[in-house]
This record gives C-alpha cells, sequence and structure tokens, in this order.
C-alpha cells in the first residue's frame, strides 16, 4: 500500500513536469509571437512584398518589436500588410514613420523594417496606414551586377589586347618597353650627359678661377683708385680754390 | 501450379483483411469499453506508472544523445557556408518535429508495446483472461483499456521530456566547439520555433501512443500458440507498432503541411 502511494506520488511528479516543460515551451513561443504583451497594429501598401511571410519579425531601429500578422492583395498591384508591434515602442514610431522590406541576412527570411519618422512628429496610433518604400529587389541587384561584370569583361579584355600590343612592341610604350635599341639609344645619351655634365663641372672650375683672378685685380684696382681719389680730396680739401666748401 | 500460387495469394490477402478487420473490432470494442463504467482508474495509474514513469530514464538518455550527436554532426556542413549560428534553430526544429517524437515513439514501441504483447500473451497463455472472465472481471476493461489508454497518455508526456533533454544535449554539443551562452542559445532556439512546429508534433504523439498500445494489446490478447505466441506476440507488436508510427508520422506531415496552407 505504502509502495503503491509513492509509485503515484512519482507519476503525479511525472505527469506535471511534463505539462510543466509543455506550458513553459508555449509561453516561450507565445511570448515571441507577442501573444502575452500588449501589442497594437499598423498596416501599410506595398507594390510588392518581394516574399515577406506572415510571421515574419518587424524591426525597429535593428531590435525586433513585432510580427507581420496577415497579408493580402488588395488589387493587382497593392498589396496590405499587418503587422502588430509592441504597445512600448509605440512613442518611438511617429507618424512620418515609412515601412520597407529588408532581409534578416543573405540567406535569412524577410523582415518588415520601420523607418521611425523624425522628432517632434505626433506618435502613431493604433491601427494608422504606414507610408511604405519599396522594396529593394534582389533580382534588379543581379540586374545590375551583370551589367557591371559585362563592363568589368570589357575591360579587361581591352587591357588584355593592351598588354599583348605591349608585349609584341607595338605602339609608343610597347617600343618604350619591348625595343632594346631605345634602351641603347637612352644609355648612349645618359652616357653622353654624363660627358657633357664632366666637361660642364671642368669649364665651370675654370671659369671660377679666372673669375677670382679677376675679382681680385679688380678689387686691387678699386682699391689704388679709392687710395687716389682720397689723396686727391685731402689736396682739394688744403686747397684755398675750394675754401668755403 | 496457377492454379497453387492463385489460392496463396488468395489465402495471404484473405489473411490479411481479416486481420485488419479484427483489429478494427478490437479497436470499436476498446472505444465502446472505455466509455462504459465502471473505470478501472487505479489500474489506470499503475499502467501510467509503469508504461510512462518507468521509460523515462531510457527516453531521457536517447533524447540527450539524439540532441548532442545530432548537433555535432550538423556542425560541419552548417560551417561550410559559415552559418554555424543557425545551429540552434536547425536543431530545435529537427528535434521537436520529427526526431524527437518519431525516436521517442520506436523506442516506446520496443520497451511497452513488446511488454504489453508478451504480458497478454502470457496472461492467455495461462488462461489467467478466461479466469477474470469467470471470476465476473471484464478483461478487456481490465487489461487492454489501462494499458491502451496509458500508452495514449504517457507518450506525449515522454515526447515533452525527451524534446527538452534533446534541446540541453543540443546546447551541449554546441559548446564543445564553440561558446553560445544558455541564454542566447533557448533564445534562438524559441525564436525559431512556432506553434506550427510544437502543436502537431505534440498530437500526432497521441496516436503514436495508442497505436503502440492497441498492437501491443491485440497482439497479446489474441494470442493462442502456446509459449511460443508469447515470444511471436512480443516481436509482432514491435514490428507493427515501429510500422505504424512511420504511416501515422506520414499522414500527420500531410495533414500539419495542408492544414498549415
Amino acid at each position: 500500500m505504502k509502495k503503491d502511494t509513492s509509485n503515484k506520488v512519482r507519476l503525479g511528479i511525472f505527469i506535471s513536469l511534463g505539462i510543466l516543460l509543455l506550458i513553459a515551451g508555449i509561453y516561450f513561443i507565445g511570448e515571441r509571437q507577442q501573444l502575452f504583451r500588449d501589442t497594437f497594429r499598423l498596416s501599410g501598401v506595398f507594390k510588392d512584398v518581394a516574399g515577406l511571410q506572415v510571421g515574419n519579425n518587424v524591426r525597429l531601429s535593428g531590435v525586433n518589436v513585432g510580427t507581420v500578422d496577415n497579408i493580402t492583395i488588395i488589387s493587382d498591384s497593392s498589396v496590405n500588410v499587418e503587422i502588430m508591434i509592441e504597445e512600448n515602442v509605440r512613442r518611438f514610431i511617429k507618424k512620418d514613420a515609412i515601412a520597407s522590406i529588408g532581409s534578416e541576412g543573405l540567406m535569412g527570411n524577410k523582415a518588415l523594417i520601420i523607418n521611425a519618422g523624425v522628432g517632434g512628429k505626433q506618435q502613431i496610433e493604433n491601427g494608422d496606414s504606414m507610408a511604405t518604400s519599396p522594396p529593394i529587389d534582389m533580382d534588379d541587384i543581379l540586374l545590375s551586377l551583370k551589367t557591371t561584370m559585362e563592363n568589368s569583361s570589357n575591360i579587361t579584355n581591352y587591357l588584355s589586347s593592351i598588354t599583348k600590343n605591349i608585349e609584341s612592341g607595338k605602339g609608343t610604350i610597347g617600343k618604350l618597353l619591348m625595343d632594346e635599341s631605345v634602351a641603347n639609344n637612352f644609355n648612349s645619351t645618359i652616357a653622353n650627359l654624363q660627358e657633357a655634365s664632366s666637361g660642364f663641372r671642368l669649364l665651370m672650375k675654370e671659369a671660377k678661377i679666372s673669375f677670382d683672378k679677376n675679382i681680385d685685380s679688380t678689387f686691387v684696382s678699386l682699391k689704388e683708385g679709392s687710395e687716389g681719389f682720397k689723396i686727391l680730396m685731402e689736396k682739394a680739401q688744403s686747397s684755398w680754390l675750394l675754401w668755403g666748401f | 501450379m496457377e492454379n497453387s500460387s492463385k489460392t496463396i495469394s488468395d489465402s495471404v490477402l484473405r489473411k490479411f483483411f481479416l486481420e485488419v478487420y479484427s483489429i478494427s473490432a478490437f479497436t470499436l470494442r476498446f472505444f465502446k469499453e472505455v466509455l462504459k463504467p465502471p473505470y478501472e482508474l487505479n489500474e489506470l495509474l499503475k499502467q501510467s506508472f509503469l508504461v510512462g514513469y518507468k521509460s523515462l530514464p531510457l527516453i531521457a538518455i536517447t533524447g540527450f544523445i539524439i540532441g548532442l550527436v545530432l548537433t555535432i554532426q550538423s556542425r560541419p556542413t552548417l560551417a561550410k557556408f559559415g552559418a554555424e549560428s543557425w545551429l540552434p534553430a536547425m536543431v530545435a526544429v529537427s528535434i521537436i518535429r520529427e526526431i524527437g517524437p518519431v525516436i521517442t515513439a520506436l523506442i516506446f514501441a520496443g520497451k511497452v508495446g513488446s511488454g504489453i504483447g508478451a504480458e497478454l500473451a502470457s496472461m492467455k497463455v495461462t488462461e489467467q483472461i478466461d479466469a477474470m472472465q469467470v471470476s465476473d472481471t471484464n478483461p478487456f476493461k481490465y487489461l487492454v483499456v489501462t494499458r491502451v489508454l496509458s500508452a495514449t497518455l504517457m507518450l506525449p508526456l515522454l515526447v515533452i521530456f525527451a524534446d527538452a533533454l534533446g534541446l540541453c544535449g543540443s546546447y551541449i554539443g554546441i559548446n564543445i566547439k564553440g561558446d553560445v551562452s544558455a541564454y542566447l542559445y533557448f533564445s534562438q532556439v524559441f525564436q525559431s520555433l512556432e506553434f506550427n512546429d510544437v502543436i502537431p508534433a505534440i498530437i500526432k504523439t497521441v496516436f503514436f501512443g495508442f497505436a503502440i498500445g492497441i498492437i501491443g494489446s491485440y497482439k497479446g490478447y489474441n494470442s493462442n500458440k502456446g509459449t511460443e505466441g508469447v515470444g511471436k506476440a512480443a516481436n509482432t507488436s514491435v514490428v507493427f507498432a515501429s510500422l505504424m508510427v512511420f504511416i501515422i508520422d506520414m499522414i500527420a506531415v500531410q495533414i500539419a503541411s495542408l492544414l498549415q496552407n
């Protein structure tokens, strides 16, 4: 009898723990889907939702703040997207907020991204419709990438033909780089220049010597002249003819 | 020659349809008996203890190892794409949706299905079932209904435990070669899971448990080849119950995907 009771207690613990685990799991999953939080609803009309699905995240400043609740096609060129957002972030979203569709990663799911709008405007109300901007489509990116690739392919083809021409010595740069006579001419030009510069150096040396000599003789003449002039002035001062000056 | 092969195929088909008929009748009788009082509550609790609580260690170890191994084996493939951060989400969805329920049900079929089959068969062989009838006890209600009900109710609980321990095993598997906090790991796990993953997975385990209980009971209750029949009942219970688990799983996946769309 005692064993029977203890078995029943163990069974009770086992069942309670199992149910508790299930409830905890459901709570945490529900928490992510904002089932147990205060939420409010917004909507936006897109021309193309680029694969956005119900349950995808809604991001504000890179933080997950809600989920996509409903997507309905309302006409051939417009899709209405309804989202549920946590009530506590409402004060950050203004009336001029813009919704756009982005990706959670390179391979990740799509996400609805809210640009909160500028400060000073009134905060958004429950059930408001936001302005939207068209999503950047992967196909558009691939198309522009294709054009870029084609251009770069053309450029590399041109570069390849230019390097071929250079290698075969065609054109100015080809001759400059590949023709040996140019190099020889260049060497002889350098040798001539070296010779000319050494001759010029000698010339300059001789010129300097002769200049020094001339300067010296000039200074000697000047000195003699000034001395003669000094004597002449002294004589003139003592002459009576210039008395009074 | 042609005639004899035709007779053989006829008899095989006949046997098969007879089996289908008798198992359907057995199931119908279960539904009739389960609603009719008196209710064998004490026996139901006893069977639940034996079927559920006593299977917990085996299921727990298996669940833990499955989570650990799945994570270690999946890591290199995800690492090739630089997507190791997706490991918790991938393992969680695999365990909760498919691996946890199916592996637990298969082990449950091996342990409990064979146990029920062998026990009822040996009771049949030793004429204990007849004795119960004589003593004015409804053996179907006392033996079959309680076992099938306990298997139906206990398997979902065991799957919940196996899933939880599988996720813990996966957390350890991730931390063997990486460094992820428990908080980040479990928030990534719950981020990746939806009710569409959890609820159908739990509901299908109810059917797994019912199928295992009913097949085990049917094979045991209808065994009639002496002691040899006991082994055969245990063996065929496991084989048919395991097969039924996969068939129910296939149907459940189709229904779940239809409902999600």
